[in-house]
């Protein structure tokens, strides 16, 4: 979860890519990084958004979540078994192996694998 | 094409119903259960369609792709590509998807139509999707893929004549596949499957507790999860070892009215003999097992059912990762407790090569349900002869526990030994949800299993003890006594020599002798007893175990000592809790494993093991005074 001076900082950062001074955010919000991401370049964007997800071994328990990314060495083996990018997962239980359900499919899966999906939560 | 007619094959996904399809396509009784991995071998079976064209249906183990995965998944790719010798080409692939899953199954149905073979895809379980708010169009799918799409529910039979009509000839041609024309195919194919299940298969937004979720959040819990895996298993060998006592009786009664009949009916003489004392006594004593094993393959069955064996492997993988296994390799060791072929086949579903050749090894260690009978007859010798109730059911838990635990003390040092995997795998399984028991392919597994057991019973059971009766017969001694009569028979020479072996480990000769003869299977152990012992006492064979009890409780040595002492009846039991006395075993472990090395080093090592540990106990107890 990114904290109030991380987004200040990383603002300050995308600045001088900026060319509409109205566009520039010194301060964004979550709701507000959209918005955001639209006017940086796009290797940046793109990192600024790798650092907003978490992975789906850190999320929390009972909630929704968009899959955003795969990261790591069994991200071919997570894609067969449904964990593909855009898709929506919801986690069921913690533990040395998690419980989670994705495509309508529960699924145990150990906590490495879940470190190696990287997600969002669904706006309410 | 073989023989004139054509292959089609069911590919699909893990647990999508391919093989219920199957049965319902060929009339066979292939085993089906509710987790992924029950097939894992190609199996074929004929059908015709509604023109009366015959067909060769080919079962194939259930894949997640075609690229990689575990030795089944891999089974299913080759068998695709006709790269299985022996075996040709599809000429239609049935794609069994599930219709709950659908975003995830279709991405292997459009790799199947990549591979240019005709696709059906057989829309299963439609009713459970519709039932948790899932809006089909199967239709528009057809449209989508280019395919035809065939809704049904292969456990009623419901949308089986659709299918047939479907793959009626000519079969349909093999349908374009525009996706593999990307940059990106892999990327390009989820797309579209996505796609179409947003127009085609939509979700209600809300999740919904399903009663699976309820039933997780008690059997999954972290606590009470093991006391209700613990509570299942005692119940299980609690329920077996009480239940049966009855139609235990009844066999029991018709062994004595069938003696009693060629008693009356025959005269006095060897041909009688053999008869009674050979056929009926010796194969009853075997036989009147039949209800336990049945028990415990029902019990089996029930859990793959229901969906519960899933979960207890999710259970397990914390304990089986302490010895360097996964919770994968705990569904091939409960399924070993049945009987180990099925459990070794069932180590193909493990990613690891390492650890799928650990888990081979180690599964003969998992008392299997012809190692019952033996403890059946010796558990209650060690209870004073009281057969039936919690003691019983405990001590034999026991049993079990010491074989497992050996197995994964044996897993922990071979998987160290082996090293690590060159790529790691982690622990991944899919969950299935709760279903009523398949009540009618339960039953019919074990009828069938129970059929194997007494045709088991009825050609090698029988042939070795008409061998064995002869051994014990002749040649015959002029003397009246039988205990000379029996010294002077091969049997008695066998004894003598095998007697020196077997002495440290508390047995005399017979008792070796009877072991001798379990090398072909393990329960002959309970039948060759009865004839060997019973050759010495009177012909009162109402109740054959009990009896055979009482015989083997009234024997001594040579100095008035007791020969079944708790610590020899321990002594035996500790031999056959280990030893690997099943050719059958060691002849699928060499074909799993790639070598008749594993499985004849397997074979020694467990052997010398058991004779290894018998001494040990029989000695260690000797000296302490018991």
């Amino acid at each position: 979860m990114l904290g109030f001076y991380q987004l200040y900082w990383m603002s300050l950062a995308v600045a001088p890519f900026s060319t509409n001074e109205n566009q520039l955010f010194l301060v964004a919000t979550r709701s507000q990084l959209p918005e955001l991401l639209h006017v940086m370049p796009q290797a940046l964007a793109q990192d600024l958004e790798t650092d907003s997800l978490q992975s789906l071994a850190q999320a929390t328990v009972g909630c929704d979540f968009h899959i955003k990314m795969l990261e790591g060495p069994a991200c071919d083996q997570l894609r067969r078994l449904g964990f593909c990018e855009t898709m929506q997962v919801r986690k069921l239980a913690n533990g040395r192996n998690m419980i989670c359900t994705v495509c309508g499919t529960r699924m145990a899966l150990s906590r490495d694998l879940a470190a190696q999906v990287k997600v969002s939560p669904v706006p309410a | 094409m073989d023989d004139g007619f054509e292959t089609v094959a069911l590919a699909g996904n893990p647990n999508a119903g391919k093989t219920t399809l199957f049965n319902a396509l060929t009339g066979s009784t292939a085993k089906v259960g509710n987790y992924a991995g029950v097939t894992v071998e190609v199996k074929t079976g004929q059908t015709f369609t509604p023109h009366g064209r015959k067909l060769e249906v080919v079962d194939l183990p259930g894949c997640y792709s075609l690229e990689g995965g575990s030795p089944d998944q891999q089974v299913a790719r080759r068998a695709l590509l006709g790269e299985i010798e022996g075996k040709p080409r599809p000429d239609l692939a049935i794609c069994v998807v599930d219709a709950s899953n659908l975003e995830r199954h279709l991405i292997l149905a459009m790799e199947i139509m990549e591979t240019g073979i005709p696709v059906i895809l057989a829309l299963n379980m439609v009713d459970l999707a519709e039932k948790s708010g899932l809006r089909l169009d199967p239709q528009l799918i057809s449209e989508e893929l280019g395919i035809p799409v065939v809704p049904m529910q292969a456990n009623t039979g419901k949308g089986v004549v659709e299918l047939k009509q479907a793959i009626r000839h000519p079969l349909p041609p093999a349908a374009e596949t525009p996706w593999t024309k990307e940059e990106e195919p892999a990327k390009a194919r989820r797309s579209v499957a996505y796609g179409i299940c947003e127009i085609a298969a939509r979700r209600p937004t809300a999740h919904t507790g399903t009663v699976s979720d309820r039933l997780d959040a008690f059997l999954l819990h972290p606590i009470l999860g093991w006391v209700f895996l613990i509570a299942i298993m005692l119940a299980v060998f609690w329920s077996i070892f009480s239940w049966a006592a009855i139609p235990m009786g009844w066999i029991e009664s018709g062994q004595g009215w069938l003696e009693g009949l060629v008693e009356d009916s025959m005269a006095e003489g060897d041909l009688r003999d053999l008869i009674t004392g050979g056929i009926i006594g010796g194969v009853g004593s075997v036989v009147v097992f039949l209800p336990q094993i049945l028990m415990l393959f029902f019990f089996i069955g029930l859990l793959e059912s229901s969906g519960y064996m899933a979960r207890a492997a999710y259970i397990m993988d914390g304990l089986m990762s302490k010895v360097g296994l996964s919770g994968k390799a705990f569904l091939p060791l409960l399924s070993s407790f049945a009987c180990a072929i099925p459990g070794v086949m069932a180590t193909r579903t493990i990613d690891s090569a390492k650890e799928r050749l650990v888990t081979i090894f180690v599964a003969p260690w998992m008392s299997c349900s012809a190692r019952l009978p033996v403890y059946l007859l010796l558990v209650p010798m060690l209870l004073g002869g009281s057969e039936g109730g919690l003691t019983q059911a405990l001590v034999l838990t026991g049993i079990y526990v010491l074989g497992t635990l050996t197995a994964f003390i044996a897993a922990k040092i071979l998987r160290r030994r082996l090293g690590p995997d060159e790529v790691t795998h982690h622990f991944i399984l899919e969950l299935p949800p709760y279903r009523a028991p398949q009540w009618g392919y339960i039953f019919r597994h074990v009828a069938d299993r129970g059929w194997a057991f007494v045709r088991k019973a009825g050609t090698v059971i029988l042939g070795l003890m008409i061998l064995l009766w002869a051994a014990q017969t002749y040649p015959k001694s002029d003397s009246e006594d039988p205990g000379e009569r029996l010294n002077h028979s091969i049997v008695g020479r066998i004894s003598n020599i095998i007697e020196p072996v077997v002495r440290p480990m508390g047995f005399d000769g017979r008792t070796g002798t009877a072991i001798l003869t379990s090398f072909a299977a393990r329960e002959v152990f309970v039948g060759s007893m009865a004839q060997l012992f019973q050759a010495e006492e009177s012909d009162d064979e109402d109740e054959t175990v009990s009896n055979l009890r009482s015989t083997l409780a009234t024997q001594t040595w040579s100095d008035g000592s007791r020969m079944f002492t708790p610590l020899t009846v321990i002594s035996l039991l500790i031999f056959y809790i280990y030893a690997l006395q099943c050719l059958p075993t060691s002849a699928v472990v060499a074909r799993e494993a790639g070598s008749w090395k594993w499985a004849i080093g397997q074979f020694f090592f467990m052997t010398f093991f058991a004779a290894a540990a018998s001494l040990a106990v029989y000695q260690a107890g000797s000296v302490l005074g018991f």
